[in-house]
């Protein structure tokens, strides 16, 4: 079931266009990844589909509405921006409580929110002292206030720990894959999503250069493996025969194209050298985001 | 709509801003009555004796000048969401724009009408005791103590939804406190002082405020003010034409 869509969305500010016809999908159930090099307009994308951002043209629809039309949108869509959306002089608790009353929502589910982010001890405390990992906790509990099906975030991991970024990891996956809700995230770093999502959605200066399954854009591509051995030199012509394309790197490992890890192992055994190291890249995602990312 | 307001409220009662604000309109009208009484039948002051009943009425009408706070009140009411971007957060609540701004006004009122209560409480409380001492007799319903009791009300009230309308329309905290403080004292003063200019300033929100007040202390220099309902009518004119205007304008821009 299609929970997000986008269809030829487009954005200008002043000169420059930073949305350029940008259409996909969002399934039920699915977390998404949005990646993109920073300023790609992913923020604009997500700022569009939450009504904050009037688009030049295109459409920009939840559940199959617009944000700006729905009538309780905190039980229909969570959100979770940077991480500045707080009153340095309001409590957490505060902040969500009169988040729940505008919303019409019970004001216990402000306490809850806070203990799903592990936010319980700090409630009582003034939001001015957080630190950035908290806020993003916090904001994470403002969305999870209507306990919504939809879930759009916007550089959540921006300021977390390596612990709470594994935390945040697995609580998206509970939300999609347990709780059956769709989850839309982005980020400028592919590692940070890899682990996390089903689909990915790539967009470089406005524009969608690739989408997918996770599986389908590392498949896809051409499959490489990163040699290193303790031998001066023999390998390389060895695999050369076997069929194989072979790139030396500085510091003497080599880039093996063409050949399977299994029938590189098979060589390094006939030529009786050491191997220390032998990694499979997933080039085609790697190469695609850095190609992007460096272009800028 | 209720629980809008309420939720509007709630932004106030949970910052310290509020007090602050209260602490500083009673600090001025405080400083305003202690000149009053100190300088009470002076003859080079021009002011009345403590026991007349115009010392009692320019006692009473020292609680509109807290009105110069509820509007810088009501300015960061709305432009302190645009400053710590919580507006983001109250839009994504709020996605229909029109009704955060009237929720805003409403809880403006509300406070507004809080805040006069306050500072008629705390008149009051120094200038009954003062004129006691003096000797005077203390009436609540002569000296038209009634009529600036409710002048003040109306113009503390209306002052805070005035502020409110300026703060969406320029949104930038800085230039909305900076503005109305200039406007305030600087542009109105020189129409309400300059004779001349009085046909222009009396329908500017300072001079209707002083229409609601309508004191006559120093009668001939008033007869150019607006009726009272008059004055009322143009400050609740002035905060829903500035309402109307930021809602059509500053309030749909994209927030980024």
């Amino acid at each position: 079931m299609t929970a997000i869509e986008i269809r030829n969305l487009s954005k200008s500010f002043g000169a420059v266009r930073a949305v350029d016809g940008v259409s996909f999908t969002v399934k039920a159930g699915t977390v998404t990844g949005y990646l993109g090099p920073n300023g790609a307009g992913k923020t604009t994308t997500l700022r569009s589909l939450l009504g904050l951002v009037t688009p030049d043209s295109g459409e920009a629809l939840v559940n199959g509405k617009r944000y700006r039309d729905m009538a309780t949108p905190l039980n229909e869509v969570g959100a979770v921006l940077e991480a500045t959306n707080f009153h340095p002089g309001r409590t957490a608790h505060n902040h969500l409580r009169l988040l729940c009353v505008a919303a019409g929502l019970p004001v216990a589910r402000a306490e809850e929110a806070l203990g799903q982010v592990g936010l319980a001890e700090a409630a009582g405390k003034r939001v001015g002292g957080f630190s950035l990992g908290m806020r993003q906790r916090l904001a994470l509990a403002s969305a999870l206030l209507g306990e919504p099906k939809v879930y759009i975030l916007d550089e959540p991991a921006n300021g977390l720990d390596p612990a709470g970024i594994q935390w945040l990891r697995g609580f998206l996956r509970h939300l999609a894959h347990d709780r059956g809700a769709a989850v839309l995230v982005s980020s400028h770093v592919l590692s940070e999503v890899e682990q996390t999502v089903d689909d990915i959605v790539i967009i470089a200066a406005g524009r969608l250069v690739r989408q997918g399954t996770l599986a389908e854009l590392t498949t896809n591509g051409e499959k490489t493996v990163r040699v290193r051995t303790t031998g001066d030199g023999e390998l390389a012509p060895a695999l050369e025969k076997a069929g194989a394309t072979v790139e030396r790197l500085d510091g003497g490992a080599l880039r093996v194209h063409g050949l399977e890890p299994e029938e590189i192992g098979r060589i390094v055994l006939d030529q009786r050298v050491v191997l220390t190291e032998m990694i499979a890249e997933r080039s085609d995602l790697q190469k695609v985001f850095l190609e992007l990312t460096e272009e800028r | 709509m209720i629980a809008l307001v309420r939720a509007e409220l709630l932004k106030l009662s949970t910052t310290r801003l509020w007090w602050v604000m209260l602490l500083s309109t009673l600090l001025l009208i405080g400083v305003n009555l202690a000149f009053f009484i100190g300088f009470a039948g002076n003859a080079q002051g021009g002011l009345p004796a403590l026991d007349t009943p115009e010392w009692a009425q320019l006692a009473w009408s020292a609680g509109a000048s807290g009105r110069i706070f509820v509007m810088i009140l009501g300015v960061v009411m709305i432009t302190s969401e645009y400053r710590y971007q919580t507006i983001t957060g109250t839009f994504l609540t709020t996605p229909r724009r029109g009704r955060v701004i009237t929720a805003k006004l409403v809880a403006g009122l509300i406070v507004g009408l809080l805040f006069a209560l306050a500072v008629l409480l705390f008149t009051a409380l120094v200038v009954i005791p003062t004129v006691l001492f003096a000797g005077g007799e203390v009436s609540l319903t002569e000296a038209r103590v009634p009529a600036i009791a409710l002048g003040t009300v109306a113009s503390l009230a209306l002052y805070t939804i005035l502020g409110i309308a300026v703060g969406a329309l320029v949104r930038n905290q800085i230039a909305g406190i900076v503005g109305a403080v200039a406007w305030a004292y600087v542009i109105e003063s020189i129409f309400l002082a300059i004779p001349a200019l009085q046909v222009v300033g009396k329908w500017f929100p300072g001079g209707a405020a002083q229409s609601l007040m309508s004191i006559d202390v120093t009668p001939g220099a008033r007869s150019d003010l607006l009726p009272a309902w008059g004055g009322a009518a143009v400050l609740v004119g002035y905060a829903v034409v500035f309402a109307i205007i930021a809602n059509a304008t500053t309030v749909r821009r994209d927030i980024t």
